[in-house]
């Protein structure tokens, strides 16, 4: 066999063993219920912000506290270590990558989504035009 | 009905404009793909035909949105009245539309430079962008076919968008000076209104559409089976390619990290990612077609990674702009509901030149003789499949969204029930492709001292004995300053160090210093400093703003530090202040000074003003202030800050006020910390003639802290007719007051308001301050990549010349 084709087998099966080690190391999208049966483990949560339940954010540690719901209506109160996001009230969705401890779920990374995000408008504010 | 007001002609202008350069790329297309002089010429002139309308239309769109006519859907969209003149560029590519219009825009100058230098390859390399043109310039048509809409035209009017039709303000003959909606437009979005924006799009954009000339001659090749006499012109073009689109992704790059918040030049965002992979893939594509040149054999090669960068590119445009990858990336397009177009131009290209190239395969050129492992080729070829790996890599791990669109809950085959996702990119990423830039980085090096066809292994290292010496030496120097001791990087730095100093002796031993070597050297140095750069600046990166004090261990440890107003706070080796902040425009400035301690003493040292951007569309961001020094940078940017009014604020002294109603003895817990108990009541209300001439009135409260403290207080109330007057009780030390301020004629009980004391707060805000080691050499490697490229294109044009 030749050097080269040796080569490109070789490179083969590096993508593949590489795309493997992906699915392994990929996880899914989980919920608070189940993060919590696996404490500890990084899972990420996609849920939406609960503005019923009292919201904190103590600037002298640098904690968020807010409590969130997911997905499957699970509720759970969530430990963010980082500056609070701004407009993060505004926020329909929110991405949470963390893991859950007995009394909350520690929260190491965070993406909004915003309703106003690249979402241009131009609706024709029909208020205005009436009155 | 006729709108008052509506420049019409405009519309009637710029879509007249699109659909004759859509049909004469067609035209041209055809034209160029039928047999015959005289069909040749009617491509040429069908492709200039078109390339004129589109620059026509071009030049429309910018009049109409320059002088503001807000009628139009995409001027209302991307600018404003307050717009700076200087931002019309970047408001013109914001959106969709415009930034399909700069990719055809340079579509169309390549394409008319080729149809004077492609020559006998005229005809099948202007055909294919001909082809793509027509696909491009489809996504602006906005025709209606039925109730499918065949692109979204710029041209739109605001009262003619699906969403807007039928209502009934569309009723006003007059609604453009009748509301107010119409008299200034959303404008561009303030987080784009800098230079970057105006440099960055029409750089990368021009090296996406350079891809497509290698792409051509490759498809041109296989049409007509000749495998030889379009190489010089696919490799002078290829390494163009590689230069642009290599700057346009490191202004990318550079953006990020001089004006946006990510905290560096690279976070590895599928946006980021799809534009790096033509880059990878097209760099591997330039070696093989020197190898190809320079001894052949490996035709195969050369055309597969010449049509997968193009490819590469549709899958990117697909990606960012099918809305895909919403969930994923912080900025793709939004969704114009061009999926469908999109992806049957994904689907048109990959299956026709895939195909054609497989149709093709048997009947390539292979090699007569096995390459040996001693030659250049075979390590160069190496490299190429490594950098094609990478890519691939990186693809694969940024389709996660495709792959849930096929084979996730709701996919098309139905694989797996939850969508997959990457927990930590960055260092998903940085695990794998630091493996790949060391075997780079070595290739790069090693490859100068090999020969073509067979290099004897004594003459392999006697060549390079000096620069093995000199790059041990600097890796331990540097893994010594600068304390890294990663054997991972420290492998990484040596390779990159070794990339660097071994084409710099290759030059100026073996190429004597001459200009015309200079290019690949050059270039090859620049990318070795750009990964040292690279790694240095990251691994060795130094969060200065470190918050030791509420480190909980089960907490990450806090990276932000609170500044009080005028407050001097240590921040690694230095001290800082924030002295003050000023509004500008959009923007609030932070004033930060920093101090190093010199003999005991702090000693001004320098400023710095991060600053925070209220962005009514965007949400606010933060943009960071860097203080650039040779050696490090230290990059600052505001985490927190109470953006809130004094209004919004409250000024009021007093807060909390509570009402309480107590009989004697009752007792209430208060605010959470404190005990309060009315022990006694002091009555003083002297009678005269049975009429109750004044009463004053005491109430005795005892209030015990959480750590017993006890205080007691008595506020006092009195009337006298219809007079009352109150004495309110203080306790300072709690900030507590209390007022007596009634009897409750129902219950017969006292009514005591408490409230408390508005702290006076000490504006603050949080900073995060990092120090980034050696990110000139990043820099440094960048701009010696695009020389010597430059070089390289220089010298390929003087000697075609000769």
């Amino acid at each position: 066999m030749k050097n080269s084709q040796i080569a490109i087998i070789i490179a083969i099966a590096v993508l593949i063993g590489f795309t493997l080690v992906n699915l392994g190391n990929s996880a899914t999208y989980s919920s608070f219920a189940d993060a919590s049966l696996q404490q500890g483990e990084t899972t990420t949560v996609i849920g939406y912000l609960n503005l019923e339940e009292p919201m904190s954010f103590d600037p002298k540690t640098v904690t968020l506290t807010f409590a969130a719901k997911d997905k499957k209506g699970n509720a759970s109160t969530v430990v963010y270590n980082q500056p609070k996001p701004q407009d993060f009230e505004r926020s329909e969705e929110i991405t949470m990558t963390g893991y859950a401890t007995d009394s909350a779920f520690v929260a190491t990374d965070i993406l909004m989504k915003c309703p106003s995000k690249y979402n241009e408008q131009n609706e024709v504010d029909s208020d205005k035009i009436y009155k | 009905m006729n709108y008052i007001g509506e420049h019409l002609w405009a519309a009637e202008l710029g879509r007249g404009l699109t659909a004759f350069s859509f049909v004469f790329a067609l035209l041209s297309t055809f034209a160029y793909y039928s047999k015959g002089e005289g069909w040749k010429t009617v491509g040429r002139l069908a492709f200039r035909i078109h390339a004129i309308t589109l620059f026509g239309l071009i030049g429309t769109l910018f009049f109409i949105m320059a002088n503001h006519y807000f009628e139009f859907d995409y001027v209302w969209k991307h600018t404003s009245l307050d717009l700076p003149p200087r931002y019309l560029f970047s408001a013109f590519w914001e959106g969709q539309e415009g930034s399909f219009l700069l990719w055809m825009f340079w579509n169309a100058i390549l394409g008319w430079i080729l149809t004077y230098t492609a020559k006998n390859f005229e005809g099948p390399v202007v055909g294919v962008f001909a082809a793509v043109q027509a696909f491009l310039v489809s996504m602006i048509l906005g025709v209606w076919i039925g109730d499918y809409q065949l692109g979204y035209s710029p041209f739109n009017l605001v009262r003619e968008l699906p969403e807007n039709l039928g209502l009934p303000w569309t009723q006003f003959e007059d609604y453009l000076t009748r509301f107010p909606n119409f008299m200034d437009g959303s404008g561009l979005n303030p987080l784009l209104q800098n230079y970057w924006m105006t440099i960055h799009p029409p750089t990368l954009f021009l090296g996406f559409a350079s891809t497509l000339i290698p792409f051509s001659y490759a498809i041109a090749g296989l049409l007509r089976k000749d495998y030889t006499s379009w190489i010089s012109s696919a490799l002078k073009w290829s390494v163009f390619s590689v230069g642009i689109l290599g700057v346009g992704i490191l202004m990318g790059g550079a953006w990020a990290y001089e004006a946006l918040s990510f905290g560096g030049f690279w976070a590895w965002d599928p946006v980021e990612n799809t534009s790096l992979v033509p880059w990878l893939t097209m760099a591997a594509g330039t070696h093989l077609l020197l190898i190809q040149r320079n001894k052949g054999g490996v035709m195969p090669s050369v055309l597969f990674l010449l049509i997968i960068t193009f490819l590469l590119v549709l899958y990117s445009t697909f990606l960012t702009r099918s809305g895909i990858l919403g969930d994923s990336s912080v900025h793709a397009f939004v969704d114009l509901g061009l999926s469908g177009q999109l992806l049957i131009y994904l689907l048109f290209f990959t299956l026709g030149s895939l195909g054609l190239f497989l149709a093709r395969y048997r009947s390539l050129p292979k090699k007569e003789q096995e390459d040996r492992m001693d030659s250049r080729e075979f390590w160069m070829f190496i490299g190429a499949l490594v950098l094609l790996i990478s890519g691939l890599q990186i693809t694969l791990s940024t389709s996660y969204p495709v792959f849930n669109k096929l084979f996730g809950p709701e996919g098309l085959i139905h694989l797996y029930d939850e969508n997959k996702v990457l927990n930590d990119p960055i260092t998903h990423y940085n695990a794998i492709q630091v493996p790949f830039a060391i075997i780079i980085t070595l290739l790069i090096g090693a490859g100068q001292f090999l020969s073509y066809r067979q290099t004897s292994t004594k003459l392999f290292f006697q060549r390079q004995i000096t620069t093995l010496v000199v790059t041990t030496i600097l890796t331990a120097l540097s893994a010594w300053a600068l304390e890294m001791w990663n054997p991972m990087y420290i492998t990484l730095m040596w390779t990159s160090y070794y990339a660097v100093i071994a084409n710099l002796e290759f030059w100026i031993r073996w190429g004597k210093g001459r200009w015309n070597f200079a290019g690949a050297s050059v270039a090859h140095v620049g990318f070795g400093l750009l990964i040292a750069g690279a790694l240095v600046s990251n691994a060795n990166k130094d969060v200065i703003s470190q918050n030791r004090t509420f480190i909980h261990e089960d907490f990450p440890a806090n990276e932000n530090l609170l500044l009080s107003l005028g407050d001097t706070v240590e921040m690694g080796k230095y001290w800082a202040t924030w002295s003050g902040q000023n509004e500008e425009g959009y923007y609030i400035n932070y004033e930060l000074q920093f101090f190093e301690e010199i003999d005991g003493k702090l000693e001004a040292a320098f400023n710095l003003s991060p600053r925070i951007q209220l962005n009514e569309r965007m949400g606010n961001v933060a943009e960071p202030s860097t203080r650039h020094t040779l050696t490090k940078d230290i990059y600052t940017h505001v985490t927190y800050a109470d953006l809130r009014t004094e209004e919004e604020r409250g000024t009021d002294e007093w807060k909390n006020e509570f009402e309480l109603e107590l009989n004697i003895g009752d007792t209430h817990f208060l605010y959470g910390k404190y005990q309060l108990e009315l022990d006694t009541l002091v009555v003083d209300a002297p009678q005269a003639d049975s009429e109750l001439q004044y009463a004053v009135l005491g109430a005795g409260l005892t209030i015990t802290t959480l750590e017993d403290s006890v205080y007691k207080v008595m506020p006092v109330y009195a009337v006298q007719g219809n007079q009352a007057q109150h004495v309110d009780a203080e306790i300072k030390e709690l900030g507590l007051k209390f007022s007596f301020d009634r009897i409750n004629y129902d219950t017969n009980k006292p009514v005591i308001i408490a409230s408390e004391h508005t702290e006076a707060e000490v504006p603050f805000i949080l900073v995060k301050a990092e120090v980034f080691p050696w990110i000139n050499l990043l820099w440094l490697g960048s701009i010696l990549m695009a020389v010597g490229t430059g070089i390289a294109i220089a010298q390929r044009v003087k000697r075609e010349r000769k």
